[in-house]
């Protein structure tokens, strides 16, 4: 009876799903409502938990609770402890997310809401989690094992070296991006930068406080710093409404950029516990409440999609980055649906702390379902707004016009209505100047979490007075744990720099040297730094090389990752399950390098490097260019984009090739099917310890 | 709804480090105190920010 009932409601599950789906991908030409993608999201994911998920657990990795894992054998009340599996799974949840599934849905909608939602929603069933949830699984079976080192045990040397290569470079290529998101959103925003550098003080106080006056005390530190964030916000009104004041805070976007880059420096080779883990601590707890509270708002308030299913920007044409819906909405998109960098930390601190096999589930494979709901939850807030609001927001000056009045023409002419006072009343509503050409996503998401969260305490509190206050909470929000990004970024881009310039000089590779930590912390930072500053000075924002750029990257990386579990399903179960792995992984690679392919040899100038040097370098010869020395700059950027985005494809081809050599092997039995497990330990865990 | 709340603030504490900080004290029979916290937090921040964050 109950096996009926179980069967039943799974049933109504998928009718559910399936309806909502089909809902919203024949919808068209009149708005729909989000409920019907929250709903289609939810089913969808416990679909695939319940029955995909749960295959691969049982089936495929023969999850076994009573065999010890690493927590609790290697056990040292530090990084090994077995640990309870919903804090573990929040703990796992709150590294995962960072800016990525905010940002990259928010730029996809220009394709419309279609796209998007169906990726998010079918990648991380199919690609994304089972992604987390293998590597977790390999890593906690082999002592917590990063998926480098398992790259170098299990398929050879080349792998695990091309492997550290390939995460430096993408590091680069993210830290330049997430910079060049938070140079975007304050640029001309003295309300903005002034809560934004208001934080840094406030980062150190906690630093202080923690470390001196109530040592050990980080729930108390955090409390406090968040009542002064919020003072900040507040205080943050009060500077851009100052005649006095409001200039020292609008800076342009060459003085952020170097603004970022400095505090980037300072930050890498500052004590941690000064500047880092304080932030840290507070982005994390913020960023875990803004989600719930963005989860709660989006089903409380229901907006409608105002933007259409598809807009007319699926043949490659759109302002916000150049491309067609294939292949560059799978590679915008990547956080939410399969990210590479997800497969660093489910082969780092996670698998060091699960306390029975079986947990590894809904960590790995749950936590990576609440990240693409994020996601969902970030192009709804994206889709909410009006889409003449949206794209004047977020399309640069180079594509829609330098005067509001032309950008506002060209965007209605397009078939999506916007004036400029329209933009005027937005911009004095939520306290800002102007919000054209905000580019980089993280403002016109803020929009539309303004507008949410408006809506939702507006019931209780003051209406549109609040607006102000929730879209500049917004983008404190994305750049404080931005910046966390950039500052714990660049300490690990100089940790793996040490690591490889430590063969070459040996005191470089000691962290503790400070001449080696100084010049590497510089090296990293001006290789960010340099492309940040690209990102600047582009005419189209930034966002349209960048973003690709940084999206190729980290599809690549995921890409090395499934190379990496396929080699271990294959040595495990030899051909029988590698679909599971190989599917994705094909997908990844047709995309990365369909992708890679348009942006490096497309003959479009907006779209590809190597045509965007050939149209600069004609004009400089025809002679129709006044300012020469920033078009040989623009040319030497354009080469320099298409090079890294060679550089990767090489890589990843070369890890790619070096895997299928070992799959071959093995299933040819030329190479015997070793696995490079821990050797099996009954599990003597008690249940309170659990 | 107790045993939510009492989830909710034992993520809270793994996130903020306190639960790793009160096992390091009973790992090493030590009591709380603040050379104690820095010697902890100096060697649990140097390993945490030797790895990657996500994006």
């Amino acid at each position: 009876m109950k096996k009926i009932a179980g069967q039943t409601a799974w049933g109504l599950v998928s009718v559910v799903a399936a309806l909502c789906l089909a809902g919203i991908a024949t919808n068209r030409g009149e708005p729909i409502n989000s409920l019907w993608v929250v709903v289609a999201a939810i089913c969808t994911y416990a679909i695939g938990f319940r029955f995909y998920g749960k295959f691969i657990a049982a089936k495929v990795m023969v999850l076994d609770s009573s065999r010890a894992t690493p927590a609790e054998r290697l056990r040292d009340g530090h990084d090994y402890e077995p640990t309870n599996k919903w804090v573990l799974f929040g703990h796992h949840f709150a590294a995962i997310a960072g800016p990525g599934p905010l940002v990259g849905p928010t730029l996809a909608a220009q394709f419309g809401y279609l796209p998007g939602t169906l990726w998010i929603i079918i990648g991380a069933v199919l690609a994304g989690a089972v992604q987390d949830f293998v590597i977790l699984f390999c890593s906690m079976r082999r002592d917590g094992k990063s998926v480098g080192e398992m790259a170098r045990e299990e398929i050879g040397k080349i792998g695990g070296f091309t492997a550290l290569i390939t995460v430096l470079l993408i590091m680069v290529i993210l830290l330049a991006v997430v910079g060049l998101i938070v140079v975007n959103a304050l640029k001309g925003s003295p309300w903005g930068t002034f809560t934004i550098a208001a934080t840094m003080p406030i980062a150190l106080f906690m630093g202080l406080y923690l470390r001196y006056w109530r040592p050990g005390k980080v729930l108390e530190c955090s409390a406090v710093g968040f009542v002064l964030l919020m003072a900040g916000i507040f205080g943050g009104q009060a500077v851009a409404a100052s005649p006095t004041l409001a200039p020292w805070f609008t800076l342009s976007g060459v003085a952020l950029c170097f603004a970022v880059i400095l505090y980037g420096f300072t930050a890498s080779a500052l004590p941690v516990w000064l500047l880092l883990a304080p932030r840290d601590y507070l982005s994390t707890f913020i960023k875990l409440g803004v989600v719930l509270l963005l989860g709660i708002g989006v089903i409380f308030v229901h907006p409608q999609l105002q933007l259409p299913a598809l807009t007319r920007f699926t043949d490659g044409t759109g302002p916000i980055f150049a491309g067609k819906v294939f292949p560059f909405c799978f590679i915008t998109i990547a956080c939410g649906a399969v990210s590479g960098f997800h497969s660093l930390i489910a082969s780092g601190t996670t698998p060091k702390m699960i306390a029975r096999e079986w947990n590894a589930w809904p960590v790995g494979y749950g936590s990576m379902l609440l990240e693409s709901f994020v996601a969902i939850m970030a192009l709804i807030a994206a889709c909410s707004l009006q889409p003449g609001v949206y794209f004047a927001v977020n399309s640069p000056a180079g594509i829609v016009g330098s005067t509001p009045a032309a950008a506002a023409a060209t965007i209605t002419q397009w078939g999506y209505p916007v004036t400029p006072t329209e933009m005027e009343n937005l911009a004095r509503d939520v306290g800002e100047k102007s919000l054209f050409y905000r580019t980089g996503g993280a403002p016109s998401l803020a929009l539309g979490m303004a507008h949410i969260f408006g809506k939702f305490t507006a019931a209780t509190s003051g209406g549109r007075a609040i607006l102000a206050f929730w879209y500049h909470f917004a983008i404190m929000f994305e750049a404080l744990f931005i910046l966390t990004v950039i500052d714990a970024g660049t300490r690990v881009g100089r940790f793996m720099l040490q690591d490889l310039l430590g063969h070459m000089y040996k005191p470089l590779g000691r962290t503790a040297w400070m001449p080696g930590m100084l010049v590497t912390s510089a090296a990293i930072v001006l290789a960010w730094g340099y492309f940040l500053y690209q990102g600047v000075l582009d005419p189209l924002g930034g966002i349209n090389s960048l973003w690709p750029l940084f999206g190729i990257a980290n599809q690549l990386l995921a890409a090395i990752a499934f190379c990496v579990a396929t080699t271990i399903l294959v040595k495990m179960h030899g051909a029988r399950y590698m679909w599971i792995t190989c599917v994705p992984l094909a997908w990844l690679v047709t995309v990365t390098f369909s992708a890679g392919y348009e942006k490096i040899f497309s003959d479009q100038p907006r779209l590809g490097f190597l045509a965007e040097a050939a149209k600069v370098q004609a004009a400089l010869d025809a002679g129709t260019i006044a300012n020469m020395a920033a078009a040989r700059t623009q040319i030497f950027n354009a080469h320099l984009n298409a090079f890294m985005c060679g550089i990767f494809l090489v890589l990843v081809t070369t890890i790619l090739i070096d895997s299928v050599r070992v799959w071959a092997a093995v299933l040819t039995g030329a190479k015997a099917a070793r696995v490079a497990e821990s050797p099996f330990v009954l599990s003597r865990l008690q249940a309170e310890e659990l | 709804m107790r045993a939510f709340w009492k989830a909710v603030l034992a993520l809270l504490r793994e996130i903020g480090d306190e639960n790793a900080y009160a096992r390091h004290l009973r790992e090493h029979g030590s009591v709380h105190s603040a050379e104690e916290w820095r010697r902890f937090s100096d060697e649990r921040l140097a390993r945490k920010y030797q790895r990657a964050k996500c994006c």
